[in-house]
């Protein structure tokens, strides 16, 4: 068993020297974190606290016939009870593009676990005995248990009337359709090239593939507190992006925005399922109902049956010519959006466009279709999409590779994009050299000098997935005392991936000053600066270039205000360590501010803002900030008796441009290798004609310390080329794309075998074996 | 219901008594009563180990015991280990190698380390990664974790010198 971690510099990020950025900087939550002393909403108590629970259907689909409370309503203890008759006044139904899911059910319930109805009480149990008490009547109706059963020509519509819903501007090529089909709410398209490049190719290749469906599992459920106070909102919330939140909120609550204040407290996890309206919508309607704060908390198996990652049908037709040059290729994805759109629709976007992969193309068509089943509604998860599209294209890839007679690592070199060539016409260059990126992995694996030894293979795989999300606004503050004491405010969320650290880090690197002189103000969004979200791995090359901004708009202002005392040029002087330089002479600030303010002191406040521009030439209306690209590479040993995979080494490798934090950029890489390794070989939501066998914490298997592979390598590759501060690029989701494609490319190599489903479960693979 | 029952413990070095429903379990009392919130509170069925605690020296999931089973018991938390300002060696650890990230399982990573520290003195890997296999850590993927349990048994050897 080994492991190791390596820095690996190429181009001008090594060169360059910092005092604060690019080193492995304790974590500023560190102490808090390591004490138990850190805060999460789930901790938070507020004085007459009731706690909630909900009621959940028991029925895949069913009509609602009635709802009766009363006796609930009389149970000692209770303090609120809410129904659907209780939504008057409200715009009761929530989601990104596509308002279709209720507070709690209207007329139908759609999958076991939709809410019914909510009951607010002294302790949880007696909520829990309350929801007892609550009648429903349902009329069952057929259920829509997976994609095919959706779109079975006679298959029930899920919803006969269209929710309210938008497609968004889209640029050059892509489009999106609202309800195109029965069962299907949301459809993108994209394609670009002259389509005669088809009679270009000399072999077209068509192959599916099936990606299975992971549950998020973040250790802090999925809970709110809220205190409604007449007209005053107030929430304390475990969610990633609490500036959306507050505006869905106030449209579906009908109140103004300002009514709502939404605090943030450190978030245990949320690789995505913790977006828009969750808890936090019962949680207000109980506190408004009792006038009292309420506590809503999941369990985890109510987690389970609130959001996962998509499950997918890829079929994708790849022309190519004889000398393996990529042509064309065309692909259709099918997402299984569960019982209500949530983010599917942006997920369909990017699992189309991510189709082709880092390759060049003459023609490329992608579709892909959000489909609704009676499951658990599906939404935004680590990858978000691109996790889905490289299993799908790195795994034909090497298929083809093999088809043609050639190693799948020269397939790859051969199609590769060069650095700086755009992805597709209006869009921006790729910031890695992708070539160079697969070498260091494929070095690292000992791949070019791979034994040949029955039952034992490795296999490579390049994750690819647009980073920093699409037009997405940053905004930051940064303002310095009078002693030289640093705060950084902006909506960028400390949910683990260490962001409240490294932004940080670059306001210190500007302003001169040592990282422990600089806090991250906690989130209020009354007084902190707007975001979109925590998402897209954009902490660094979005909110990143809004803080470098706000810092040295404060820099500016203290040179000129020193540079006027001292009657020199702001170009004169330099600041370091709370003083301003000018040649030799040290002036120490405190000094200088109070002569001017008076010892009660001041306050420099500097904004910063960054957004990518619109380009209607842009697909999806602005170019893509930054490309995450993630390498992995597998060496694996198969057992034919049982088909048993064991991986002997795994290699993931990121680009993130510059390390500005090389503690958090390894944590964030390993982490989400280990996540696609699990969904790789074991981790998977089973199903059961629709209704969910494993949603709980014993049953659904995630990676444990004891799966880690024989010999686990993360490199953070720093190759120079990042648009975010000092060079650096966004972490967090790259490393995990291209795993379970490396995995099953491994399995191919060792068996000849390959497993076009995931999870590589033992069956599966034993199966493959007895029919290659 | 049944009728309230006292017990007696020791608490992070305190002695506590406190009168309980029978039916109470050991991670509300401390996280509900005693104040405990660095006891974490996530799957609440004994799997994941969020909230790890030490009963007599042995790592328990405070979920998953009666209250009233560590009546006569020592039950050390992570709040014993150190302060912000004083952290104790296993948390130093952790700090210096990373060995977290949104910190839900740390608490009770940092009680398992502490036992298996007092266990053995100079764990190896295989040790460390069968040891940490009882928690789930859904951020990390572990290697770090294990990196930080090493150090710690380093800093704890300094330490007893």
């Amino acid at each position: 068993m080994s492991a190791g971690h390596a820095v690996v510099g190429t181009g001008t990020a090594q060169r360059e020297r910092h005092a604060v950025v690019g080193t492995g900087a304790r974590r500023s939550d560190a102490a808090p974190k390591v004490t138990g002393g850190a805060r999460y909403t789930a901790d938070v108590r507020l004085p007459g606290m009731l706690h909630a629970k909900v009621l959940r259907s028991p029925h895949a689909h069913a009509r609602v016939v009635s709802v009766d409370a009363r006796r609930a309503r009389a149970l000692d203890g209770v303090h609120a009870v809410l129904t659907r008759d209780d939504l008057g006044g409200l715009s009761p139904t929530y989601g990104y593009f596509i308002k279709d899911q209720p507070v709690v059910a209207i007329d139908r319930v759609r999958y076991v676990g939709d809410v019914v109805a909510a009951v607010a009480a002294v302790d949880e149990r007696v909520a829990l005995r309350a929801l007892e008490l609550i009648d429903v009547v349902y009329e069952p109706l057929p259920a829509v248990p997976d994609i095919d059963a959706a779109l079975a020509a006679d298959a029930p519509e899920l919803f006969e009337d269209a929710p309210p819903g938008i497609v968004p501007p889209y640029g050059t090529g892509a489009s999106g359709r609202l309800r195109p089909r029965r069962n299907v709410c949301y459809e993108f398209r994209y394609e670009t090239g002259p389509e005669d490049a088809w009679a270009e190719c000399d072999h077209v290749f068509e192959d599916t593939f099936v990606f299975s469906r992971m549950n998020h599992f973040h250790l802090e459920p999925f809970v709110t507190v809220a205190d409604v106070r007449g007209e005053q909102i107030e929430i304390w919330t475990s969610t990633q992006n609490p500036f959306p939140l507050r505006r869905e909120l106030a449209r579906v609550l009908q109140v103004e925005e300002n009514r709502i204040r939404v605090h943030v407290p450190y978030v245990g996890g949320g690789f995505g399922a913790k977006h828009n309206c969750k808890t936090e919508p019962i949680a207000i309607l109980l506190s408004r109902l009792a006038g009292r704060p309420v506590r809503y908390c999941l369990t985890t198996e109510e987690g389970f049956l609130t959001l996962s990652q998509h499950s997918a049908v890829l079929t994708v037709r790849t022309g190519v010519r004889a000398d393996g040059t990529f042509v064309a290729r065309d692909s259709t994805v099918l997402l299984e959006a569960g019982a209500y759109s949530d983010g599917s629709p942006l997920v369909a976007e990017k699992a189309a466009y991510r189709m082709p992969g880092p390759y060049r193309w003459k023609r490329v068509e992608s579709s892909c279709a959000c489909v609704m089943t009676t499951t658990t509604p599906t939404g935004p998860f680590r990858g978000f999409g691109a996790t889905q599209s490289t299993w799908a294209s790195e795994s034909q890839v090497d298929m083809i590779a093999r088809r043609l007679g050639m190693d799948p690592y020269d397939l790859r070199m051969k199609n590769l994009k060069a650095l700086g060539e755009p992805f597709v016409p209006g869009e921006s260059g790729i910031d890695s050299d992708l070539a160079e990126g697969l070498e260091v992995v494929a070095g690292a694996l000992g791949y070019h000098a791979r034994p040949r030894t029955p039952n034992r293979g490795m296999g490579l795989a390049i994750g690819f997935k647009d980073g920093g999300g699409v037009n997405k606004p940053a905004q930051a503050r940064v303002k310095v005392s009078t002693a030289g004491d640093v705060y950084v405010s902006c909506g960028t969320v400390e949910i683990g991936q260490g962001a409240s650290t490294t932004l940080c880090q670059v306001a210190a690197e500007v302003l001169g000053v040592p990282l422990r002189r600089v806090v991250y103000a906690p989130i209020n969004t009354d007084v902190t600066p707007f975001d979109q979200g925590t998402n897209a791995s954009s902490g660094m090359t979005v909110m990143g270039q809004a803080v470098l901004r706000a810092a040295e708009a404060v820099r500016a202002q203290v040179l000129e205000f020193a540079a006027e005392r001292l009657g020199c040029t702001a170009a004169e002087l330099t600041l370091r360590d709370w003083a301003v330089r000018r040649g030799d002479e040290v002036t120490p600030l405190p000094g200088l501010i109070t002569a001017v303010f008076g010892g009660t002191g001041f306050e420099f406040s500097g904004s910063g803002f960054f957004k990518a521009p619109n380009s209607r030439e842009a697909p999806l209306d602005a170019p893509c900030v930054f490309w995450e690209i993630g390498w992995a590479g597998a060496e694996v040993e198969v057992d034919p008796d049982t088909g048993k995979v064991t991986v002997l080494q795994l290699v993931a490798s990121g680009d993130v441009g510059k390390a500005v934090n090389t503690l958090v950029c390894r944590g964030q890489d390993e982490g989400a290798a280990v996540m696609g390794l699990g969904q790789a070989l074991f981790e998977e939501m089973r199903f059961d004609d629709g209704v969910l066998l494993n949603g709980e914490a014993l049953d659904y298997r995630v990676p444990m310390a004891e799966d880690l592979p024989e010999r686990f390598v993360s490199i953070t590759q720093e190759q120079g080329h990042g648009p975010g501060p000092f060079g650096a690029k966004g972490a967090g989701e790259g490393a995990m794309v291209p795993v379970a494609a490396a995995i099953a490319n491994a399995v191919h190599d060792a068996t000849g075998a390959r497993i076009s489903t995931l999870p590589l479960s033992p069956e599966r693979v034993f199966d493959a074996l007895q029919t290659r | 219901m049944s009728d309230p029952i006292t017990i007696e413990f020791g608490l992070d070095g305190e002695r506590r008594r406190e009168r309980i429903a029978p039916n109470t379990v050991l991670l509300d009392l401390l996280r509900d009563r005693c104040g405990r919130l660095g006891v974490k509170a996530s799957c609440e069925r004994g799997v994941c180990g969020a909230c790890t605690t030490l009963i007599d020296g042995v790592p328990v999931a405070s979920c998953g015991v009666f209250a009233f089973s560590v009546d006569g018991s020592s039950v050390e938390t992570v709040e014993g280990r150190g302060r912000a300002d004083d952290l104790g060696p296993v948390q130093r650890a952790f700090a210096e190698c990373g060995g977290f990230q949104c910190g839900y399982c740390t608490p009770g990573m940092v009680m398992l380390t502490t036992a298996l520290l007092r266990e053995h003195v100079e764990p190896d890997d295989e040790l460390i990664r069968s040891w940490i296999s009882s928690n789930i850590c859904r951020c990390t993927g572990y290697q770090m974790i294990i990196d930080s349990v090493r150090r710690a048994a380093e800093l704890v050897r300094e330490e007893r010198g």
